[in-house]
């Protein structure tokens, strides 16, 4: 079913200053695949993240994205227009900023900045984004008017705007009552069909997990120790 | 005197130019201290700014001058170094703030300022402006318009989600760096309005204000410009007319909108 690579790591080793946090990494992800990341706190999973994000540097190890080769410190503006990053515990702040701005300043860079304007195709794309994870209606709030699922909602979206490939997922359904998660997997999975998106999803819920993803992979010390397949 | 008889008065009119400029420009410094909790550095730069009036005093210059220059040079150094020494700005800012009053007080001493000079370093006042003194301000409150235009949906964006920013590559921490550097000149400029102990008038308060009511960017922006300026001219033509300390008044103009606004609530 599925046959190139959206994402490829290579014999990974990933720390923090002394301490190595990923170890001897191999992990792929297919096009088109949805793959969730189960494993305890502190197990390294975000750390996976920003790796492949180049946030943090691999000391050793490749990484590939769609088959070109990537590293930190190298220019990412590509890296960028390929992978929307939803964070784990985004907090709101304090600063009033409405929803439909906070989601179209997610594609600074790619069509504006400095003297450049917005223009009418970004703001055309924003909107279609909301409509999409369902917030079209509050597009003029105050973000800090959301509730805790619209506000995972809203970061999807301000993932999204840029049109990537690659969508990761840091815990975000975590934090939320019953009925908002439910409503954020329906967003989760009809995003992912309508964009054709490959997903990684870090999640703490097995169930969860097993209802979205195409595979799962077991993270615990920094290395992979199972990888299995959801059964259709 | 009424109000028209004031303003054909040379130092009056300049007076409530600046109020004006001062009142709709610095205010929007008022936003980058709330968003990025800096309560504590604005409080250290103003103390910088009195060891800089100190040392003006005791040198014999004008001891606005120096302490301008000091809160310049204060607020350049400490974003980096805070970036460098991964401390956190509240703590260098306790760290400068008690060193740095310590030393002026040595310095009022040794050199035997009058105690009325130390006093009008912590009153300032509008009225004592002169043609340069404006010239700064307008050179100051253009600079300020300008950085929020050209930086509008980059300012946004640092300060809705700074890691998003960075991710972006957005150059956060240069302008994080330059908004800090401009807080400095405003919070010099406000020593010498309102003087030192009652910057937050002309400087915090506004855009505290503003927060609770705006819902979006712009909107906050405008508001603050508008309390800004109704915070000074409010302030100065109620001094004028009923013959009060104009640092006073125009801080307690300031409370009172942001009584209102706390009042108003969304
Ligand atoms: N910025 C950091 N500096 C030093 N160590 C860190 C940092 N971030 C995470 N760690 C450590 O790396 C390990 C993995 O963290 P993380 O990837 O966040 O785990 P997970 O997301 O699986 O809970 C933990 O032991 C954590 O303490
Ligand atoms: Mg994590």
């Amino acid at each position: 079913m599925f046959n190139e690579n959206a994402i490829e790591l290579n014999n990974a080793f990933v720390g923090y200053g002394d301490v190595t946090i990923l170890k001897n990494l191999d992990f792929k992800v297919k096009i088109g695949e949805f793959v969730s990341i189960l494993g305890e706190n502190g197990a390294g999973k975000t750390t996976l993240f920003k790796s492949i994000l180049l946030i943090l540097p691999l000391t050793k190890g490749t990484i590939r994205v769609f088959d070109k080769e990537v590293a930190w410190g190298r220019d990412n503006t590509w890296l960028r227009s390929q992978i929307g990053y939803v964070p784990q515990n985004h907090n709101k702040g304090n600063f009033p900023i409405s929803v439909f701005d906070a989601t179209l300043l997610g594609r600074w860079g790619s069509s504006f900045s400095y003297f450049k304007r917005p223009s009418l195709r970004d703001k055309e794309i924003t909107r279609e984004i909301l409509r999409v994870v369902n917030l079209e209606d509050m597009m003029h709030h105050d973000c800090k008017a959301l509730s805790g699922g619209q506000t995972q909602r809203l970061n999807i979206a301000r993932a999204l705007v840029r049109k990537p490939r690659i969508l990761l997922l840091d815990e975000p359904t975590t934090h939320l009552d019953v009925d908002s998660q439910r409503k954020l997997d329906a967003t989760i999975s009809n995003i992912r069909n309508q964009y054709e998106l490959s997903v990684i999803m870090i999640s703490h819920d097995k169930a969860h997990a097993i209802s979205l993803s195409d595979r799962i992979v077991y993270l615990r010390n920094g290395k992979i120790y199972n990888d299995i397949g959801v059964p259709l | 005197m009424n109000i028209i008889e004031f303003l054909k008065v040379p130092i009056f009119q300049r007076a409530l130019i600046a109020s004006i400029l001062a009142g709709g420009t610095m205010s929007l410094l008022g936003i980058v201290i709330v968003v990025f909790n800096m309560t504590t550095i604005r409080f250290a730069l103003m103390h910088f700014g009195l060891l800089g009036g100190a040392i003006g005093l005791a040198l014999g210059a004008n001891p606005l001058t120096v302490a301008i220059a000091a809160i310049a040079l204060a607020s350049l150094l400490f974003g980096p170094l805070s970036d460098r020494l991964k401390l956190d700005t509240g703590l260098i800012g306790a760290f400068f703030m008690t060193g740095s009053i310590a030393i002026a007080f040595l310095l009022f001493y040794k050199a035997g300022v009058p105690a009325l000079d130390v006093f009008s370093l912590f009153t300032g006042s509008i009225l004592t402006l002169t043609s340069n003194d404006l010239l700064f301000i307008c050179v100051l409150a253009l600079i300020i318009v300008l950085f929020y235009v050209i930086f509008y949906k980059e300012i946004q964006l640092i300060f809705y989600d700074s890691d998003q920013a960075e991710w972006l590559g957005v150059p956060t921490k240069k302008i994080r760096n330059a908004l800090l550097f401009l807080t400095g000149l405003s919070i010099g400029v406000a020593m010498k309005i309102v003087g030192a102990l009652l910057i937050d008038a002309l400087i915090l308060l506004s855009a505290m204000s503003a927060m609770r009511l705006a819902k979006n960017f712009k909107q906050l922006i405008l508001l603050t410009s508008l309390f800004g300026i109704l915070t000074t001219t409010g302030g100065l033509l109620f001094s004028m007319v009923f013959d009060f300390p104009s640092g006073a008044t125009i801080t307690l103009t300031g409370v009172l909108i942001l009584l209102i606004s706390l009042l108003t609530q969304k």
